[in-house]
């Protein structure tokens, strides 16, 4: 069952995924290039860690594009559908869900290892400068969890329905709303900003895409 | 176990003009029970609460013994599904569609599957999205029959179907009940088709349920009576009169369309100074035309 189900994900998000994997492996490879790390005699250790700081957008942008991209594609085809065929099937939906989830979480580790393998190329075929380390499994560990956090997400957004993503929505927009009122009152008050601080800060549950992605670190 | 579905006071408000009311069905063990009724009339809301798709805010359903929505995993198991619309996933082949559906089902047949591939004349290559409506849907009956099921629902199978189409569908599901011995619910509104297969029937209109009883009595309890000389009022019949004609031509009499009529009901008519000139049976499709016309208008009498 699982295995079928697996299937169906995989052709539905294997461009998705396929397209992860060769961006996630080019990702540090490029970014160690680019920092001019393989010729040692022209590099300043603040200026390498800068220009490696530069690509660490890159890789928050492709955990969370392919998070988002592996849990819509996990959800098209029954949203397409009504969900008639998965109500149809003889489990229950909990377990129809987890199945998808746990497929969704399965193809993801495609690109993850794809980076961890780009990673330690680059950094085997690099001269570090001493008092500089190398950093590829905390890499790929950080972008691991930051796809599946991203995938987490999604997925239980995409798994409702219309109106439930319209309450987000509309959560959302109120949010803003009421930080347009409050300033334009003189009330001030940061009210999204520090709803905002607290999702993206320890412990906030998005704190992984705002840390530090260093392949190469102090 | 004597019925395979049961309903008991079903409620089901769907927006603000369509309601089902008092819902109480009974689909006996090994019959194929023909669903009727006009477009709109709830027969596709009833089967989405029956196979517990949609929740119902009062009453019960029982389906093969256990009660729905509770038990669904174990009634879909047994129950082999055929919605109103393609419900399979357009982007997979015949062939993947398949095999994930057979890996759902611990009862699936794969030599039956193979068997109906024959049969139906499918293309295991082709994807679905490329498939003609005939070919989808004898693809979904044959998911439906191959999972072996006790119990096969069907929501207008053959809705828009060609006749050939048609005849294999009809013809697949008649050879598996005769093996199996199960029980068939079927929706339709082609009335013709149900009245050769089905040996019990009931009929839905406007959320209702208007009547529900064995083929033939539906049959032969309908029947077109010409009469002359009746009364402009006619009181108390031991029949119910549906409908009355009362253009008369050249002395050809009146046309009563009547329900519960029986051979001793003759004598009525001399009771009330008119003659019965002839009793016309009635096909499926004019009895429940009648039907619908006297539930809609219940005092149909002159």
């Amino acid at each position: 069952m699982f295995k079928a189900i697996l299937y169906t994900q995989w052709k539905w998000s294997r461009a998705v995924v396929m397209l992860s994997v060769v961006i996630a492996f080019t990702l540090p490879i490029m970014s160690v290039q680019r920092a001019g790390i393989t010729e040692p005699s022209r590099w300043e250790t603040q200026e390498l860690l800068h220009a490696i700081e530069m690509w660490s957008v890159w890789y928050t942008l492709l955990a969370a594009g392919l998070g988002l991209l592996v849990a819509t594609t996990a959800w098209a085809q029954d949203h397409r559908g009504r969900h008639v065929y998965a109500l149809s099937l003889p489990i229950p939906r909990w377990h129809y869900a987890m199945l998808r989830f746990a497929a969704g979480s399965l193809l993801l580790a495609a690109p993850v290892v794809a980076l961890w393998i780009g990673a330690l190329l680059a950094t085997a075929t690099a001269q570090i400068p001493p008092g500089l380390n190398a950093y590829p499994n905390a890499l790929a560990l950080r972008f691991a969890l930051a796809a599946f956090v991203a995938y987490s997400v999604f997925f239980a957004i995409s798994a409702g329905t219309t109106r439930t993503a319209g309450y987000v929505l509309a959560v959302v927009g109120a949010l803003v709303v009421t930080q347009v009122m409050m300033e334009a009152s003189g009330m001030g008050g940061g009210l999204v900003e520090v709803l905002f601080d607290r999702v993206i800060t320890w412990p906030g549950p998005l704190e992984i895409f705002t840390g530090r992605w260093m392949l190469i670190d102090v | 176990m004597s019925n395979v579905i049961e309903t008991r006071n079903l409620r089901y408000r769907a927006g603000r003009n369509f309601e089902i009311r008092e819902l109480s069905l009974n689909v006996p063990a090994g019959s194929i029970y023909g669903f009727l009724g006009p477009n709109g009339s709830g027969k596709t809301t009833t089967i989405a609460l029956l196979m517990g798709q949609l929740r119902a805010s009062q009453g019960s359903i029982t389906v093969l013994g256990q009660s729905m929505p509770q038990a669904a995993p174990r009634i879909l198991a047994r129950t082999g599904f055929v919605p109103e619309r393609p419900h399979l996933y357009p982007t997979l082949t015949v062939e993947e569609v398949l095999r994930y559906h057979a890996s759902f089902y611990q009862s699936w047949d794969w030599r039956r599957a193979d068997e109906l591939f024959g049969r139906f004349e499918l293309d295991r290559s082709l994807k679905l999205s490329a498939l003609s409506k005939g070919e989808t849907g004898k693809l979904m009956m044959l998911l439906a029959l191959a999972q072996n099921p006790d119990l096969l629902v069907l929501d207008e199978p053959t809705d828009g179907l060609d006749p050939v189409v048609r005849r294999a569908m009809i013809i697949a599901v008649l050879d598996y009940v005769s093996q199996r011995d199960a029980a068939v619910f079927i929706s339709s509104h082609l009335v013709h088709e149900l009245e050769r297969i089905c040996d019990w029937v009931g009929v839905m209109d406007n959320g209702k349920l208007v009547a529900e009883m064995p083929m033939q009595t539906f049959k032969s309890g309908i029947k077109r009576l010409r009469v002359t000389g009746a009364p402009a009022l006619v009181e108390d019949p031991p029949f119910v009169l549906l409908s009355r004609d009362t253009g008369e031509t050249l002395g050809a009499g009146e046309v009563w369309v009547v329900r519960g009529w029986q051979t001793p009901m003759q004598q009525y008519f001399e009771g009330i100074g008119a003659s019965l000139r002839e009793v016309v049976d009635l096909d499926l499709e004019e009895g429940f035309v009648e039907l619908l016309r006297t539930f809609r208008a219940p005092r149909a009498q002159a």
